[in-house]
């Protein structure tokens, strides 16, 4: 079972179509995650995304809720 | 990762950063966060949102002064009413939720601007985006930039509000910056 994370594959959305999809849900229904370093969120970032550095993702995973929809970048 | 940790749906947005060609807002997660301090009652909400509009407003105003283009001037007059508008829909909301007879004068003579939707100064929106102010493009871009910035701002507090009340309407106030922003996006198209 703990194979599933490795294995489980991620559908991609490319630069119009996330625009569009956030664009058609409303904002707390949607997380956008952005997993970068934070000196790379703070030069620029996606409106309304949630910074956590991948490094410290396992571990703050509980900050995240997984029935909504996750955008990730 | 996030797929086998019972993540219902999750996406990969390709290209990343680099691919977004929309509005990306600035700061870190912190940024704006003095403005509210995630205990506040629904009202407490409304009135920073209410003066933050008004210090957006303002800003658009004063820069209306100053610009030489008619064309321009205009725009600035359109972009404050547009603030207006959200001013009213928010004053709307007090009324209601406060039950309390007042007027919006005296509602707006209550409330204190100390900064701009986006938790930036007018100097600092100005320096940062460097617009040229005879240019509606530039001058819309401008705008699209702030509600960018106010959009992630109201995400980011809606995340720190408990109250789920104060959430909703923090919410609600981001939906509203949403689709501003998007039809500031069709204005510039329509150029």
């Amino acid at each position: 079972m703990k194979w599933m994370q490795f294995l489980t594959p991620a559908k991609s959305l490319d630069y119009k179509e996330t625009e569009a999809y956030i664009a058609e849900h409303p904002s707390d229904s949607v997380t956008l995650l952005d997993v970068r370093q934070p000196s790379e969120y703070q030069e620029s970032h996606i409106p309304g995304a949630v910074l956590i550095p991948l490094p410290e993702l396992t571990d703050r995973l509980g900050e995240l809720d997984p029935e909504k929809p996750t955008l990730v970048y | 990762m996030l797929a086998g940790k019972g993540f219902k749906q999750v996406f990969n947005v390709s290209g990343g950063i680099k691919a977004w060609k929309s509005k990306t807002a600035i700061g870190s997660q912190d940024l704006g966060m003095d403005l509210f301090n995630g205990k506040e009652a629904p009202l407490d909400i409304l009135k920073t949102a209410y003066s933050l509009e008004q210090g957006l407003r303002d800003f658009y105003l004063t820069l209306e002064k100053t610009a030489g283009n008619q064309k321009v001037k205009d725009l600035f007059l359109k972009l404050s009413d547009i603030e207006v508008k959200h001013q009213r829909s928010i004053f709307t909301a007090y009324h209601r939720i406060s039950g309390l007879e007042i007027s919006q004068d005296e509602f707006e003579s209550r409330v204190e601007t100390s900064a701009l939707e986006g938790g930036l100064t007018t100097r600092e929106y100005l320096d940062l985006f460097k617009p040229d102010l005879d240019s509606e493009k530039q001058v819309i871009s401008l705008a699209m930039s702030i509600e960018a910035q106010a959009l992630d701002m109201y995400q980011r507090v809606s995340a720190r509000i408990p109250n789920p009340e104060s959430k909703a309407i923090v919410l609600k106030i981001a939906d509203e910056e949403k689709a501003h922003l998007a039809s500031l996006g069709k204005l510039m198209d329509s150029l």
